[in-house]
């Protein structure tokens, strides 16, 4: 009994940290092989040591863990395919976020491994951004430095000098702003309107 | 308080779809229509209410204010609370709209239910009438939390943690709405008695 009690007051501050909340998200992006997550309630607290469960898109568990002290969680993708991730933070709340396979394939494209990367070669007119070393390189033919070195070194350095700017992006993308003013007087609008109907018919049948 | 989507069993999401359809019907059917703008204020107050956090210790906590909604309003709690519910969803993404029914039924019975044990006790003396909303305030949101808890029986493994968790974490909202109700009640019973329960022509 007094085990019990232990147990369930320990299962209640472990679990405090998401006992309050309303709302749950998870966050995903793709970088490289890697996937990131994020995980965050309403109000911005971080979704401390919650579950994190991976399924593709057949609704099979690819792999399954924690987030860490700032709610984030990353895992090196098994397999390029769609995933779907799910938060579980107890007590009614689900958080859910979907990669679709485009975000791998975006990703991987620019990898001179891939073999994405040949179609980039066999239609050099098409990359916009390469070098202008680019023609000279594959004209002289230096035995020390063929276009697809690089090309990997320009991809790298690009990757380097464009993450924090990717960064950026991914998280404005992140749904969770939490609800703004227009949101707030938008709800109140509604349920005024509905009165405003109600009373609207009420007035005509003691008008009959 | 409010419950996700996709994390009930389909059963318990039909059982309170159909709870909270039959608890409208009853609350339509109650609606005094002259007095439809107190309708809809209580309705935006509940609505505004999940946005106000109060910070204790580690965590933040939010009103949920169904307790005086039920005192006020009585069996029309289930559509002013059901169509904030909706709005809520919709707007700030709390719930979800499979959910919808399960969140109504899990705020809005125990406001009706505080006010069937409770709003006889608003007419009484003073003293009585602040006891009384205070415990409105508190079992609306204890009783929540009981309904919150067993609605995830059938979905939670460990449910006895679960509920003790669910009950024990929500305390302070009980004490705060507890507080807040007294307060509206004994300001309303000074300023604008007719609202209350009991005071009706």
């Amino acid at each position: 009994m007094l085990g019990g009690l232990v147990y369930a007051l320990l299962f209640l501050i472990i679990m405090t940290e998401y006992a309050f909340a309303h709302r749950v998200t998870v966050f995903a992006w793709v970088e490289g092989d890697t996937v990131y997550t994020e995980s965050k309630f309403s109000g911005g607290r971080k979704a401390k040591n919650a579950p994190i469960e991976v399924f593709d898109s057949q609704g099979r568990k690819l792999l399954e863990g924690k987030t860490d002290e700032n709610g984030e969680f990353s895992f090196k993708a098994p397999k390029k395919t769609e995933m779907n991730i799910v938060l579980v933070a107890g007590m009614g709340h689900k958080g859910e976020w979907t990669i679709s396979v485009d975000e791998f394939e975006e990703e991987n494209s620019g990898n001179s491994q891939n073999p994405a990367s040949q179609d980039i070669k066999a239609t050099p007119p098409d990359t916009v951004n390469e070098p202008e070393s680019m023609p000279d390189e594959t004209t002289v033919t230096s035995p020390c430095l063929t276009s697809e070195d690089v090309q990997d070194v320009v991809e790298k350095t690009l990757d380097k000098k464009l993450k924090p700017i990717i960064n950026k992006l991914n998280k404005s993308l992140d749904p969770d702003h939490g609800p703004s003013v227009s949101d707030i007087f938008g709800g109140i609008g509604y349920i005024f309107g509905l009165v405003g109907v109600g009373a609207y018919f009420n007035y005509r049948k003691k008008k009959e | 308080m409010h419950i996700s989507e996709g994390v009930l069993s389909g059963p318990v999401l039909l059982t309170g779809g159909a709870l909270a359809a039959a608890g409208t019907a009853v609350g339509l059917k109650h609606m005094d229509y002259d007095r439809i703008a107190q309708v809809g204020i209580l309705s935006s107050a509940f609505f505004i209410a999940s946005l106000i956090h109060f910070n204790i210790g580690p965590s933040s906590v939010h009103l949920v204010l169904n307790g005086i909604v039920g005192l006020l309003l009585g069996w029309t709690a289930f559509p002013a609370i059901l169509v904030a519910l909706t709005l809520q969803s919709l707007f700030f993404q709390f719930g979800g709209i499979t959910v919808l029914g399960v969140n109504t039924v899990n705020m809005a019975l125990p406001a009706v239910l505080c006010y069937l044990l409770l709003g006889p006790l608003i007419k009484k003396n003073h003293s009585i009438a602040i006891v009384a909303s205070f415990f409105a305030g508190f079992l609306s949101v204890f009783f929540a939390a009981v309904l919150l808890a067993m609605s995830l029986v059938f979905t939670e493994e460990n449910f006895w943690e679960v509920s003790m968790l669910v009950i024990i974490s929500n305390l302070p909202v009980m004490v705060i709405e507890g507080i807040v109700t007294a307060f509206c009640i004994a300001f309303l019973k000074k300023v604008h008695p007719v609202i209350l329960p009991g005071y009706l022509a």
